[in-house]
């Protein structure tokens, strides 16, 4: 798998949420500005990098994989912290925090998969996955 | 105090539902959207590549929406289809997972359940325990 500046960019966001909801839960906070704040960032982060995907693929780029399969990922991946989002919210309490927690590594393991849909997989990783996105 | 949190009779199943409780459904919810998703373009696209190994998929993908559902609603009949499906789940990537090591022939198209889920971290085999040890914490609640 080739990896670009989206998937670190998307890494450190969704990490980075994933360990301040973590580390929040643990100090039995409940949800407050700043996890929910990370949670936005994350999906500002898939908004923004589902219009520069669009951007590259109208001006030249195209993906190694199938569209629908890379916009599938997308389109679950920006549902993932409205519905993290609903479901904290519906008990507000520390647990809601691991809830949210839960969405950043998410995202993160799909923009994984997103990086191998647009740039094709490296044969070192084809056997892991066969059948799939080829 | 009439009336004191937990041993009001019709509560229905306090607990069960609740604190990590949502978190153990929302595990299982990410898993049962991924395996749908999976089973769902493995079936589309290449079906006839091995037809079993995907409806196996298409199954592991059936045990995860029933379980998720099953776990988030309250009540005693809800409790025991969530048993159920979750020890189906077990069942499933022990089975799978053993069959993929020792008879890799067989089990040449991953699934959720291949190599006890290493494909996604081993959480697959690693939530059912979980699962059920949470049912078995919250039985009397959900007995009442």
């Amino acid at each position: 798998m080739t990896v670009d500046g989206w998937f670190y960019a998307g890494l450190v966001v969704g990490l980075a949420s994933t360990i301040i909801c973590i580390v929040a839960a643990v100090m039995k906070k409940r949800p407050n500005d700043i996890t929910l704040l990370s949670l936005a960032g994350v999906e500002l982060f898939t908004i923004i990098y589902a219009v520069a995907s669009l951007l590259r693929l109208t001006t030249g780029e195209h993906l190694a994989g199938a569209g629908w399969e890379f916009w599938g990922y997308m389109f679950t991946a920006a549902a993932l912290p409205v519905a993290g989002f609903y479901w904290a919210m519906m008990e507000r309490t520390f647990w809601s925090n691991y809830v949210m927690g839960a969405v950043g590594v998410t995202v993160v393991v799909m923009l994984a998969r997103m990086a191998q849909i647009w740039y094709g997989l490296s044969p070192a990783v084809q056997h892991l996955q066969p059948g799939i996105g080829q | 105090m009439k009336n004191t949190l937990g041993n009001t009779p019709d509560a229905p199943a306090p607990g069960r539902t609740t604190g990590a409780g949502r978190l153990l459904i929302t595990v299982y919810g990410i898993f049962a959207i991924s395996a749908t998703a999976r089973a769902g373009f493995q079936i589309a696209t290449a079906f006839n590549d091995a037809p079993v190994a995907y409806l196996l998929s298409a199954f592991a993908a059936v045990v995860y929406i029933v379980a998720t559902i099953s776990l988030a609603r309250p009540g005693h009949k809800s409790a025991v289809t969530a048993t159920t499906a979750i020890c189906i789940e077990l069942a499933g990537v022990l089975v799978v997972g053993l069959l993929s090591v020792f008879d890799a022939q067989a089990f040449p198209h991953a699934t959720v359940w291949s190599m006890f889920g290493q494909g996604y971290g081993y959480v697959p085999l690693v939530l059912p325990l979980v699962g059920l040890w949470w049912l078995y914490r919250h039985r009397a609640a959900a007995a009442k």
